[in-house]
């Protein structure tokens, strides 16, 4: 039997960032990896580094949405391309969900399905929650309460900028066992040892089923931004500044790889989450050698071209100021 | 590159007034754009320079309110407080080379 374990947690919480690090380590970096990402670009790939191989990318849709028919396919078929030696041999299979998928399908899927059944097992759920945005989150958000509710383990990423809301997860689940990380150096022997499911599962998963109408926050959105040609630094600035001032408590998520006019041979790693812009990162080269900047932006009740064009307007503006001087 | 056009800056304060949940449409007449009944955007000659835009509003006693705004970003933050809709919170980041 293949585990597989499922990594889930709010957007923003640094699933991506606990995979980078679990797959750096030599005794976990044997996993095969599903990354499942909401819009139409996709970009975790990229930030997690893993080998071509063992990588799948459920990149078109909600995977909670998708899970019956696209996760079940996507593992078989991994599993299928395993013993025909198509892929090097993997011990465990690690589900990064997208931030606003609800965890349940998914769950659904891997303990319904009887093909499934018979290779796979659910080792458990893995949830994390931002200590700076969570308790926000939780709130405001149905997929983030689920997450939280379907956790065997949850991790707090962010420990440094905030208190944890342990409080808003404790009401939610009060079972799991909590611990702490930052920059996802949390111990994968702990998060990742197969736990088995807990027997009010099944009366859990029934029950969020009959409630799969309010499973995902109303007038969510991907806006998707790709362009040619670098951007000043300037213009990226003041695009941020502009986006976090008038899209305010709207913009939930942003990430993205940039190419800047100062540096166009690295690209740039753009997050935000919310308010809250990390300082960038700098990988050293263009992934697959495409010089391409390419940004995502989750939202609610976003205009769709507001961005894209908030982004001309300033650079045109700060161009036309380079010309000047 | 140039500033944007009259066109760009119509779609993107239409935008921005869906962003902002204001009711009103953005049209383009002879001397800039009109947001709704009573406001103004126009833009500024050369040598006006660093000033950009100018909003027109109603003022008191009839009077119509002038404001320069020198930046994109001013513009929007100086309509968004014309209309009432509820104010953003300005940020100040800072976009850096990598170090070494």
């Amino acid at each position: 039997m293949i585990p597989v374990t499922v990594v889930t947690g709010f957007l923003g919480a640094g699933k991506t960032t606990l995979l980078r690090r679990v797959l750096r380590d030599p005794a976990w970096a044997d996993s095969a990896v599903i990354v499942n990402e909401f819009g139409e670009i996709s970009l975790d790939h990229d930030l997690i580094a893993v080998s071509e191989e063992r990588f799948v990318s459920a990149a078109t849709g909600c995977l909670c949405c998708l899970a019956r028919d696209d996760l079940t396919r996507t593992l078989l078929d991994l599993a299928a391309q395993r013993a025909a030696g198509a892929v090097p041999p993997y011990a465990r299979v690690l589900i990064e969900t997208s931030g606003l998928a609800d965890p349940a399908p998914v769950l659904h899927a891997l303990m319904q399905d009887a093909a499934l059944g018979a290779t796979h097992a659910l080792a458990g759920v893995v949830t994390l929650v931002d200590a700076a945005q969570g308790a926000a989150a939780l709130s405001r958000h149905p997929e983030a309460r689920r997450q939280v509710m379907l956790a065997d383990r949850i991790l707090v990423t962010k420990p440094d900028l905030a208190t944890p809301p342990e409080a808003a997860i404790r009401a939610l689940n009060p079972v799991a066992p909590l611990r702490a990380a930052v920059q996802g150096a949390a111990e994968p022997g702990w998060l990742l040892a197969p736990a088995p499911p807990p027997e009010h599962l099944p009366a859990l998963l029934a029950a969020m089923q009959a409630e799969a109408a309010a499973r995902h926050t109303p007038g969510l959105g991907a806006i998707a931004l790709e362009r040619e040609a670098p951007l000043p630094a300037l213009a990226l600035t003041l695009w941020l500044q502009g986006l976090a001032e008038h899209a305010g408590p709207r913009l939930l998520r942003l990430k993205g790889l940039v190419a800047l006019t100062e540096c166009p041979e690295r690209p740039a790693v753009l997050q935000a989450v919310q308010h809250l812009v990390h300082p960038l990162d700098w990988l050293d080269s263009w992934p697959g050698g495409e010089r391409r900047s390419r940004l995502m932006i989750i939202g609610e009740r976003i205009p769709r071209h507001f961005p894209a064009r908030l982004l001309a307007a300033i650079e045109a503006e700060v161009a036309a100021e380079a010309a000047r001087r | 590159m140039t500033a944007p056009s009259l066109p760009e800056l119509r779609d993107l304060l239409a935008d921005a007034l869906a962003l902002w949940e204001v009711e009103g449409r953005v049209r383009i007449e002879a001397d800039g754009l009109r947001l709704g009944p009573a406001l103004r955007v126009l833009p500024a000659a050369p040598a006006e320079h660093p000033v950009r835009w100018w909003v027109e509003r109603p003022g008191m006693q009839g009077k119509v309110q002038r404001r320069p705004c020198t930046s994109v970003l001013g513009l929007l933050r100086s309509l968004r407080n014309a209309l009432g809709a509820e104010t953003g919170e300005a940020r100040r980041l800072r976009v850096a080379r990598p170090e070494g």
